[in-house]
């Protein structure tokens, strides 16, 4: 590569995805392992490890730090060039923190198996990761920030907003939640007792789910789907309102968490009243997005990546505003503890976080090998197998949920409880056998994907075009 | 200058968007979050509530190691229904020597706030070791390792109560010296066992709801 | 955008009562050739109220019959737990409100997808959403033949890989039956499946509270 000239550097983008699918397909089949475990628990074999509690701990792990986070690395580093208009800034330290996040992910989820927990939800590694975590979260900070910084367009873009939002935010969730006193270099002790510790716990993990499974992934929508489309944003302004709408508004929903428990009462009614007003924010970024694709007559062509963006916007509908309606205390007070919480957590993250992700990673991955899609057949076949999976999956979980919530609560005419725990836990068997073929199904679509982008990047050594140079650069919207 | 204008400034200014998103975010903690940090009632433990024994913090140290927090809440919410299944529901007084908090999201198994006193240690022994040997349907895990390790075997006891004293914890000196003698010839199984029996003592059964 | 469906050329809803070339037959030969069937309504220009009155309602009442049979015959099973016997009086109240759903979903699908047509470039008149939303959602009718045994899992079991063959049949449908691109109604579909989860979660919602209120079966809250 000459010196001289300019260009996006690409090499680190695709080293994330990489990561990224990798970390998919693991995620996900740890995710259908313990499922499986749930229907027949003898396949731990007696090997702690193999163990439902630290092998469900790796697969959220894996899915939201290693699947997650590595996509939208890549995700913010690819269009942060190109919206910026420069190549991206210290691009060494880029690489850095691509293998530090790699790194941090892979002995963390290691350390997991071995029963080195903090047991915090979303935030279960050990205090040793957690400080590696939050010096690759200053370098990922450093490199996007720096690239805007440096950028050669007066406007910054409003997918760097969100993705902004995301390292901000985020930076801020993970140092206060993890405020501990080490005792060895495996263990450590909260610095908040009890009730604190949970209002703290579910402040960070809902707004760990709000700006980066929700925000981040919306900063990749908002590069990517007018990209995709070859339209503007349909409103610019609804994008600006809603994102300040969103941030602000977010992250007062976490008590909604913690209804009828034991935490003060108005801490439980604000949090419920903040995420019905949240529902606004959301649904504005989705009637955003859909009129952008909408819009858009002729240019549209029948790309599988479009379908995949377009359906997760109809699950990011479905999850935004399922999620409130939870919130709420009479819906909650049923819902609560049951499988429907599973349920929808997998609305967002197959039908949202996940399609958003492989449709980015279908449009991204040919760019980035400088070839056409190794098969649009297969990407279409794993569309289908997605989708019905998701479904399934959903499914299963709101009519176990919903079961559960009712048995649960039951009385007879004497007012007695009508079914015993066991009884209720046994008829949830079967929904737990439909979960696991839907989640199977899901995964079998992943590893096409993998397959197929794999062979789409196989390829580039003998079609290899160089990196697009700065000057050649796209416009930003 | 009117919020076009304004907002012209943030979107053209890096440092000014940085600091616009962190101030924005910060106020929902600010007000919601802080307070309940310097709320006393959070933070007084009740008339009974005690900190937790060596071998009981073991074995709650253990709990969460193997994740039981995963598929088991901590948590009796305060409606009737749950009342019947599981005792009186959970007070905030009882929890404020738990680091971390163990309330759960999810209940795979039933509540385990009041387990303590319930079944014998004999029970628990035989229902941890092999669950369905005593609940045929259940789909716990076995945990057959339990009973081979030595409950002191990390060393790490007296380093985990003076953190915990650190920390307000009224852990006495004697406790504290105490502590490696009390983990003496106990397994895994038998801190994990302690752990179960204690918890949600704090609060009476025969004590209304 | 105008809430109360009326025709391109101004007519009413209920203006337009003319014969329609959609027939039962054309449901029973969907399960078959889906294909032909999309491509032949397509030419049709089928009016709201026939297909309302002498297609979907007559469809839409087949579930609730089932599920009455079934319930009153075996009783609700939710599992491994003994089976749950209403009165007659609540179960002819819950086949209605199912039925009412059912009638609700139909006609609020089609409205919305007549809503979303002009976005999507597709045919206007309500007449073929109500005939596409028809023949989508017939697969479903077939299906619910599996009320009559109202266990509650085997019933997901058969109406899930239901409803998938459904919403495979409303991306192929769509786009052919309301003259639209491929791209565009794939679009469109997506947003219309959309619509149809958020309205069928809030009815999952709206039970919940209903049982917390008292009414149906009784919770301890």
């Amino acid at each position: 590569m000459s010196e001289t000239a300019e260009y996006y550097r690409d090499r680190v983008v695709t080293a994330l995805v990489m990561f990224s699918i990798i970390w998919a397909v693991l995620g996900m089949l740890a995710g259908v392992y313990v499922a499986a475990e749930l229907v027949w628990p003898q396949l731990d074999f007696g090997q702690p490890w193999l163990s439902y509690g630290r092998l469900r701990t790796l697969h959220t792990n894996g899915i939201v730090f290693g699947f997650g986070v590595s996509a939208l690395m890549a995700t913010a580093f690819y269009s942060v060039q190109r919206t910026s208009h420069v190549p991206l800034f210290a691009p060494r330290l880029a690489w850095v923190v691509c293998y530090a996040w790699q790194l941090v992910v892979l002995v963390g989820g290691i350390s997991l198996l071995m029963g080195v927990n903090a047991s915090k939800e979303y935030a279960e590694l050990e205090w040793p990761f957690d400080i590696a975590i939050t010096l690759a979260w200053v370098g990922f900070a450093v490199v996007f920030f720096g690239t805007i910084a440096t950028r050669r367009i007066k406007p910054i873009y409003v997918s760097n907003w969100f993705y902004g939002g995301l390292i901000i935010v985020i930076a801020m969730l993970h140092i206060v939640n993890s405020l501990a006193i080490p005792v060895t270099l495996t263990k450590s002790y909260s610095l908040f007792p009890g009730a604190q510790d949970a209002i703290v716990q579910w402040w960070y993990g809902h707004n760990a789910v709000g700006f980066l499974l929700t925000g981040g992934f919306l900063g990749m929508m908002y590069y990517f789907l007018p990209k995709q489309a070859e339209r503007p944003i349909w409103s610019y302004r609804l994008s600006i309102v809603a994102f300040w709408a969103f941030t602000y508004s977010y992250i007062w929903a976490g008590p909604h968490h913690l209804h009828y428990n034991a935490i003060p009462e108005w801490v439980q009614s604000l949090g419920m009243v903040m995420s019905l007003i949240l529902l606004a924010p959301s649904w504005a970024t989705m009637i955003n997005g859909i009129m952008t694709v909408s819009t858009a007559s002729e240019k549209l062509k029948t790309d599988p990546a479009l379908k995949f963006i377009v359906l997760a916007l109809a699950f990011y509908g479905l999850a935004t505003f399922e999620g409130p309606m939870m919130a709420i205390r009479s819906v909650n007070v049923i819902s609560h503890f049951t499988e429907w919480t599973i349920g929808h957590v997998h609305s967002g993250a197959l039908g949202w976080n996940a399609l958003i992700t492989f449709g980015t990673f279908y449009f991204m991955v040919p760019r980035l090998a400088g070839r056409p899609l190794h098969s649009v057949k297969l990407a279409n076949i794993h569309f289908w197998l997605a989708l019905a999976g998701v479904m399934l999956y959903i499914l299963a979980m709101w009519g176990a949920g919903v079961s559960q919530g009712l048995l649960w609560l039951s009385l007879d005419e004497l007012g007695e409880l009508r079914f015993s725990f066991t009884d209720i836990m046994a008829s949830t068997a079967p929904y737990y056998l439909l979960r696991l073929v839907g989640g199977t199904i899901f995964l079998a679509g992943a590893v096409l994907m993998a397959f197929n982008l794999y062979m789409t990047m196989a390829g580039q050594a003998t079609v290899r075009v160089s990196p697009p140079s700065v000057a050649a650069g796209e416009a930003a919207a | 200058m009117n919020g076009v204008g304004l907002h012209k400034k943030l979107e053209e200014n890096t440092g000014l968007l940085i600091f616009g998103i962190l101030l924005v975010s910060a106020i929902g903690g600010l007000v919601q979050i802080l307070p309940s940090l310097f709320q006393d009632s959070l933070m007084t433990p009740g008339e009974n509530t005690r900190v937790y024994a060596p071998l009981e913090l073991v074995g709650r140290d253990l709990y969460i190691r193997e994740a039981c927090s995963t598929c088991h809440s901590q948590q009796i919410r305060s409606i009737l229904a749950e009342v019947e299944r599981y005792g009186p529901y959970s007070r905030s007084s009882e929890f404020v020597y738990d680091r971390p908090f163990l309330w759960g999201s999810k209940r795979t198994g039933p509540d385990l706030h009041r387990i303590g006193g319930k079944y014998t240690d004999v029970w628990h022994e035989i229902h941890l070791t092999d669950p369905r040997a005593v609940v045929p349907d259940s789909i716990m895990p076995a945990y057959p390792w339990l009973a081979e390790r030595e409950a002191g075997a990390d060393g790490d006891i007296v380093a985990k109560l003076t953190a915990l004293r650190t920390l307000g914890h009224p852990y006495t000196d004697e406790d504290i010296a105490g502590a490696d003698a009390a983990l003496e010839g106990m397994t895994e199984l038998d801190a994990i066992i302690a752990y179960l029996q204690m918890l949600g003592t704090a609060f009476g059964r025969e004590e209304a709801p | 955008m105008e809430l109360w469906p009326r025709f391109a050329d101004g007519q009413h809803l209920f203006a337009r009562m003319k014969s329609t070339e959609l027939s039962p037959a054309l449901i029973i030969r969907l399960l078959f050739q889906p294909r032909a069937v999309f491509d032949e309504l397509s030419t049709t220009r089928p009016s709201a109220y026939s297909v309302f009155f002498r297609l979907a309602l007559w469809i839409g009442v087949v579930p609730p019959i089932f599920a009455f049979v079934g319930a009153s015959l075996f009783g609700w099973r939710l599992g491994a737990v003994e089976p749950i016997f209403f009165p007659t009086g609540v179960l002819v109240a819950i086949s209605v409100a199912y039925f009412l759903t059912l009638l609700f979903g139909f006609v609020s699908s089609a409205i919305v997808s007549q809503w979303m047509a002009s976005t999507y470039g597709a045919r206007h008149s309500l007449g073929i959403h109500f005939a596409m939303v028809t023949v989508v959602g017939a697969p479903l009718a077939v299906g619910s033949i599996i009320h009559l045994f109202p266990h509650v899992f085997i019933n997901i079991l058969v109406l899930v890989p239901t409803l998938i063959w459904s919403m495979y049949l409303l991306y192929r449908g769509l786009p052919v039956v309301l003259q639209t691109t491929p791209e565009r109604g794939m679009l469109m579909a997506s947003s219309l499946i959309g619509y149809l989860l958020v309205a069928a979660v809030s009815l999952l919602g709206i039970t919940v509270v209903l049982w917390g209120q008292g009414i149906g079966p009784r919770v301890g809250i």
